[in-house]
Order: C-alpha cells, then sequence, then structure tokens
C-alpha cells in the first residue's frame, strides 16, 4: 500500500496555545531556546500508485475536511517507500548510509510550500533513522 | 400560526433539551431535528445547539459540518430560513462557511466558564431586532475554543458591513476585536459563542437571552403572515 501525507499546520500568524504550552514545557524540563508549534499529520493509504491524480484527490480533501483553511496550512507529499519494497541494493545503501544519519545537517530543511505541494517531498530533519524511512529519500 | 423551530442533535450535543425547552418557554414550536436525516421537517428556522459535536474531533464542528441534516439546512439557509448557532453551533457554522472567521483555542489556554457581560452591537439580524444597540447583557460563556480569529481584511469588511453582533465587555478568550457573535450578510445566520438558551427564566439567573426567541418570532411572524 502506497501511502500519502497530509501535514497540517495553524498559519502563522495564527496564536497556537498548544505550541505556546508544549514549548513552556520543554523550558521547565531543561529543554532551553526551543520554540514549538503544534499541527496535525494525516498518513492515507491509497490503492496502487502515488500519482499526481492521487494527490490531486487528496489535496481536495485536505481543503475541504483535513484543514481549515482559515486558520491552517497544509502540504500533500508521497510518504517514503515501506522497508519491503525496497530492492536489496537500495537497503544495503541504507543500511551504510545510517551512521551518517547522526551527523548534523542544515537545521533549515525548508518545509514543503504549504497548500501547493506536488511531487513527493523530503521530510524535515529527523535526528534518528527509522527504520524504513532512511536518509536515502533526501 | 406558531413557527416551528428545529433543534438538531448531533453526537455529542449537550444543549439541545435547553434550547428546545427554551424555544418552547418562548410560545414557539420546538421541533427535534436528528443529525442523521435529509430531512428538516418544514421548520421555520433552525437552532443548531452547543456540546462537543463528535468528541470535537479534528477540529470543533468540522465533522458535523458535513451531517446529513447540514446540506438540507445549508441549501435553507442560503435562501433565507433564519440559522442560530451557537457555542459549537457557532463552530460548525464557521466550518460550513456559512459565517466568516472561525474559532480557536482560548489564548488564556483554559477552559472558561462564567456569566458573561456583552455588549449588543447589532440588531439589525433574524436572531437580534428585539434588542436595543448598545445594550449591555449577561450571558452564560462556557467554552475552550472561543477564540474567534479572522484575518484583517475579512475584520475589516464584516465591522464595515454592521455584521459583528455581539462584543465581549473583558475579552475572556483572546477573541479579534472582542467579537462573540457575527452573522452573515443577509442577517438570517448568526452565530455566537454565548448561551442565550441557558438565560431566559430568572429561577436560573437572568432573561437576557429571551430576546433570541422573541427576535425570530417577531421575524418569522412578518415573514409568514
Amino acid at each position: 500500500m502506497a501511502r500519502v501525507v497530509v501535514d497540517v499546520m495553524p498559519k502563522q500568524e495564527i496564536l497556537d496555545p498548544q505550541g505556546k504550552a508544549v514549548t513552556g514545557a520543554l523550558a521547565r524540563l531543561g529543554f532551553e531556546g526551543l520554540s514549538v508549534r503544534q499541527g496535525k499529520r494525516f498518513e492515507i493509504e491509497v490503492a496502487g500508485e502515488v500519482t499526481e491524480a492521487v494527490l490531486a484527490q487528496i489535496r481536495s480533501a485536505a481543503e475541504k475536511l483535513l484543514a481549515n483553511t482559515v486558520i491552517e496550512d497544509f502540504t500533500v507529499y508521497a510518504a517514503p517507500a515501506p522497508e519491503q519494497g525496497r530492492t536489496p541494493q537500495q537497503a544495503a545503501a541504507l543500511q551504510q548510509s545510517a551512521p551518517q544519519q547522526t551527523a548534523p545537517r542544515p537545521a533549515t530543511t525548508p518545509r514543503p510550500v504549504p497548500t501547493q505541494g506536488t511531487a513527493p517531498q523530503p521530510r524535515p530533519v529527523q535526528q534518528a533513522p527509522r527504520p524504513g524511512t532512511g536518509g536515502q529519500q533526501q | 400560526m406558531i413557527p416551528r423551530i428545529g433543534v438538531v442533535t448531533f453526537p455529542g450535543s449537550l444543549d439541545d433539551s435547553d434550547a428546545l425547552r427554551a424555544v418552547e418557554l418562548a410560545g414557539l414550536k420546538p421541533v427535534p431535528l436528528w443529525h442523521g436525516t435529509d430531512s428538516v421537517q418544514g421548520v421555520d428556522a433552525v437552532i443548531l445547539p452547543g456540546g462537543f459535536s463528535y468528541g470535537d474531533y479534528l477540529r470543533c464542528g468540522a465533522i458535523a459540518r458535513f451531517s446529513p441534516v447540514m446540506s438540507e439546512i445549508i441549501k435553507r439557509a442560503d435562501a433565507g430560513m433564519p440559522l442560530l448557532g451557537i457555542c459549537n453551533g457557532f463552530q460548525i457554522l464557521c466550518e460550513a462557511h456559512l459565517l466568516p472567521g472561525a474559532l480557536t483555542r482560548n489564548a488564556g489556554r483554559t477552559f472558561v466558564c462564567t456569566e458573561q457581560r456583552l455588549r449588543v452591537e447589532s440588531i439589525d439580524t433574524v436572531w437580534t431586532n428585539t434588542y436595543t444597540p448598545g445594550q449591555e447583557i449577561t450571558i452564560v460563556l462556557k467554552s475552550g475554543e472561543g477564540n474567534y480569529v479572522a484575518d484583517e481584511e475579512t475584520l475589516r469588511r464584516i465591522e464595515g458591513e454592521n455584521q459583528v453582533v455581539f462584543r465581549y465587555v473583558g475579552n475572556p478568550n483572546g477573541s479579534a476585536r472582542d467579537i462573540a457573535g457575527v452573522t452573515n450578510e443577509r442577517g438570517n445566520v448568526v452565530g455566537l459563542m454565548p448561551h442565550p438558551e441557558h438565560n431566559v427564566e430568572d429561577l436560573t439567573g437572568n432573561t437576557d437571552g429571551k430576546p433570541f426567541f422573541t427576535s425570530v418570532q417577531a421575524f418569522l411572524a412578518r415573514a409568514l403572515g
């Protein structure tokens, strides 16, 4: 099953009390200098491949239901392929590249353009690679 | 003929019985409506009550807005039928784009439950025509996501078009321009966060919410003849 991800975030100009609460809690726990905005992530399984038509359908669903565009922006993109979908070569390459994942990468990985995302987009920085979602996609 | 006022019950509605009772106390005929039907039984007006429809899943009112009964209600409201959204009902009306803006989490991050002072800004609506402009009233407010937001252009437009119906006296939740309730261009659809249906008897506070019901009664008396 292919998956499409919809990220929904409160618009920059909209107050985000949940993000503020989390930011405050992190500071109390000693995580200094972090500022959080909190959104939602939808993972949608689709039959067959993630074509442009499928992405268009899901963008329409996001516009209609998943996000309220008065207060939220959304991004639609194909999820990285699952582990079992990889060729042995890809899997081997992933294992080799895995240790490099812990090396610092630019903290400013650009976010996909809100609401108009089209092609599969890179995920934002992940500190530790989760199995099957490794950096080969980047 | 006594006007018939429908009150929709969604899964998770809480104040439907109070709304039905307030309708009856005002001498109107209450008609319970179920969210899962596509008929509004020929009612003359509809109230969407407070509560937590569909558990507030996704966003407050986002799923209720697509309930079967809503397509008929939206169609009739577009044709001029009086429609009032109270609290969760207001959130549903914003999600349905029948009213401008959106309701977000209270700026203070806490649920607010209080007897709230309000100023009547517009009596040019089906639901507020028996108030007087500038009148101050006290109505129960109880909500966690009552923070009204809209972009600057929308705020300017609704203020210019007299679509702000109530403002808070002492902003309890961070709402833009102290807005507590708004109406559409036509004045037949009104939404507000406070609960007029809880303020219709002296026994439980005051009767400052009663004019909502006498207003729609006056309007329908003229409209239905």
